[in-house]
């Protein structure tokens, strides 16, 4: 998972034929849908890449 | 996982002073020191402080290096990231304390701002979508798809949002008639056709944050029932036009624009029309016209927009400052938009400040705080230790402040009441040594020329206004005069069509209401105070301090000087053609060269030396 539009797993439903209505909030606080401690590790390293301070989460 | 975040302010005056550059080296030297996997170099949109570009700045620990060339960056590598030793001579030093500042925040030119528009512009890659998500966008856009469109109108009712391109209108009111208007088919067009000198306020915002203004017009289409949004954005923002081409790509990508948004079956997609630059076009029936393919002229209101718009849809436009502040009502909430500001103008107001500052570039400050603290605290004073004079506000459109109204708080009406404007977001300060007259004539010369021909009032009246003020800064000026401008310009006014006639005036009227005396040493004294209008200037040769060097004479274009060496020199005042050139050329230790405006002969002639001006 290199970007936060890209499946963390197969579980990932996400789609154009089939949107998530919760994609927006999956980015920052997910798997929504399913407990996945690798899936949850996946979105917070993409977070972790661009935050350069503390403050960058803080808006 | 990096271990450092750099990142390089990649607005296009940065780029201009070689950001490129500087990202080029940077990437060669972080190879050759084996850092290319532990930093990450982040090109952002504009950090604002433009006095001081190009911008570098080094994360976590907030070192802002300023004015950086691309042969800088080795030594900033070698010296910071390998050895850890601050490069001292990059870092900003404090124009008044001459104090060294190294994290940002600590400037007072950033510390007195409120960044809400300008919230991500040099703090994300604007290309990057993700890192706008992780910043909290696109939650607004989830909330008000959660919501009734009438809901989200009255949420940006209540939040007091008024539109940042002018002429201040109640955000939310524009939308709930875009909401009432009947019809299938309605629009939400995004002005960007940013045409004020100098003004560079939405420019920043769409190269820096132009998901925030895609998620505002997706908002803005929730709110009225629409399904199509057009950008019209001027062809000289190329950049601006990339990076906007660019995150509507990402945001399709991503199921954010286009059929059934994020599962909500909300459906909108957004169009860029490059505008071709005609300042009349950012008038917002001209635009629709330009849109539509016809001339972009303005075209009578009522019916407004709102209810007879593009191609005689209902259409609401709303500026891009103004669109990039909606995510933020929506995902925090009116309220807390509103606990910002005054009373009439809730929120902040991004403003291009330059002139004779310090501290010049993007600035955004609260509604309400003073012309003062902008100017002083943020703008660092004046330049060379000159008095204030004045500050333009609004553009050509707007209207001069001077000094005694400095503590004037900035908000729509207080603005207003002092016969300025808030406009787009110009604001330039002027020193002592500017003529008042030669400024309205320099704003008249502009809306003159960009006033589309349509309506009568504005097609000769700009014509003739400026042929008086043109009259008055070359010395053939008469009395009358003064009150034949004060009556155009207010004639002027009411009666044109559009926004651009009826705020043409503005700035005739501010400086004729607040430097009267200037007009009136032009016209009856024939003296320009400021010494600036060179119709009213006689250069002259001091015989007691001329050395005789010849080097006026050298440097006259006209050769207007005549003298033998090491005797004084003389200037014919019948060729000279007051350039400069000899005043220049003098040298320091002898300012020989003086110039005067003299006046009428009774008027006790007023010299100055080169050290004072």
């Amino acid at each position: 998972m290199e970007k936060f539009i890209d499946p963390c797993c197969e579980k990932c439903f996400n789609s154009k034929e089939k949107p998530c209505d919760q994609f927006v909030e999956c980015c920052l606080e997910g798997p929504l849908c399913h407990e996945s401690e690798p899936c949850k590790k996946a979105r917070e390293a993409i977070v972790d890449k661009y935050s350069h301070s503390s403050a960058f989460r803080e808006h | 996982m990096y271990e450092r975040h750099i990142l390089i302010c990649a607005g296009t005056g940065c780029i201009s002073s070689g950001a490129l550059d500087i990202q080029n080296v940077l990437i060669d030297e972080l190879k050759k020191h084996g850092l290319e996997d532990k930093v990450r170099i982040i090109m952002s949109g504009c950090h604002g402080f433009c006095e001081k570009g190009p911008i570098f700045i080094v994360y976590p620990e907030d070192v802002f290096y300023c004015e950086v060339k691309a042969e800088d960056v080795p030594e900033i590598v070698e010296e910071y990231l390998v050895k850890g030793n601050m490069v001292e001579r990059l870092l900003y030093k404090d124009p008044v304390s001459e104090e060294t500042v190294i994290s940002h925040d600590k400037i007072m030119f950033y510390s007195k701002q409120k960044r809400l528009a300008l919230r991500n512009c040099g703090v994300i890659d604007p290309e990057n979508i993700d890192e706008y998500i992780i910043r909290g966008g696109y939650i607004g856009l989830k909330k008000a798809l959660q919501m009734e469109p009438m809901e989200v109108v009255n949420e940006v009712k209540s939040s007091g949002l008024r539109g940042r391109g002018g002429a201040g209108f109640p955000t939310g009111m524009k939308w709930q008639f875009g909401n009432s208007s009947p019809g299938v088919k309605k629009y939400v067009v995004c002005n960007a056709d940013e045409g004020d000198p100098g003004a560079f306020m939405d420019r920043s915002i769409l190269e820096g944050d132009p998901h925030a203004v895609l998620e505002g017009m997706l908002i803005a289409g929730q709110a009225i029932n629409s399904d199509e949004g057009y950008i019209y954005v001027r062809s000289e923002y190329p950049l601006a036009i990339k990076r906007l081409r660019t995150a509507i790509g990402q945001a399709e990508k991503y199921g954010i624009l286009g059929e059934n948004i994020l599962g909500f079956g909300f459906n909108f997609k957004i169009k860029i029309k490059e505008g071709a630059g005609a300042f009349v076009c950012g008038e917002e029936t001209a635009l629709l016209s330009s849109i539509e393919g016809k001339r972009g002229v303005p075209r009578h209101r009522p019916p407004f927009p709102a209810v007879k718009g593009l191609w005689g849809k209902p259409t609401i436009i709303n500026n891009v400052e103004t669109l990039a502040n909606v995510p933020i009502i929506m995902r925090s909430g009116a309220e807390e938009f509103a606990s910002v500001g005054t009373e009439g103008s809730k929120g902040t107001k991004v403003f291009a400040l330059t002139g004779k500052v310090n501290n010049t570039g993007l600035v955004e400050v609260p509604m309400g705080i003073s012309i003062r603290e902008v100017v002083f605290d943020i703008g660092g004073g004046i330049r060379y230790g000159k008095k204030f004079k004045a500050a333009q506000i609004g553009g050509p459109s707007g209207g001069c402040i001077p000094d005694e109204h400095l503590d004037l708080p900035i908000d729509f009406d207080s603005l207003t009441a002092a016969g300025a404007m808030m406009g787009s977001g110009g604001l330039v300060v002027v020193d002592e040594d500017t003529c008042m007259v030669d400024m309205a004539r320099y704003f008249l010369n502009f809306t003159k020329k960009e006033s589309c021909g349509q309506c009568i009032p504005c097609r000769l009246g700009t014509t003739q206004m400026y042929n008086i003020l043109e009259d008055i800064t070359e010395g053939r000026g008469k009395p009358e005069d003064i009150d034949l401008l004060e009556e155009l310009a207010t004639a002027v006014k009411k009666g044109s069509m559009c926004g651009l006639g009826q705020t043409a005036p503005n700035p005739i009227l501010t400086t004729l209401r607040y430097f009267r005396d200037e007009y009136e040493a032009h016209v009856i004294e024939k003296r320009c105070p400021a010494l600036v209008c060179k119709a009213l200037l006689k250069y002259s040769i001091d015989p007691e301090k001329c050395i005789g060097c010849q080097r006026c004479i050298k440097a006259c274009p006209v050769d207007a000087i005549s003298g033998e060496k090491k005797e004084p020199h003389i200037i014919d005042q019948d060729i000279c053609t007051r350039c400069a050139a000899c005043f220049e050329a003098c040298p320091k230790k002898v300012l020989a060269v003086q110039v005067v405006s003299e006046g009428l002969p009774e008027m006790k002639e007023l010299a100055v030396s080169k050290e004072g001006k």
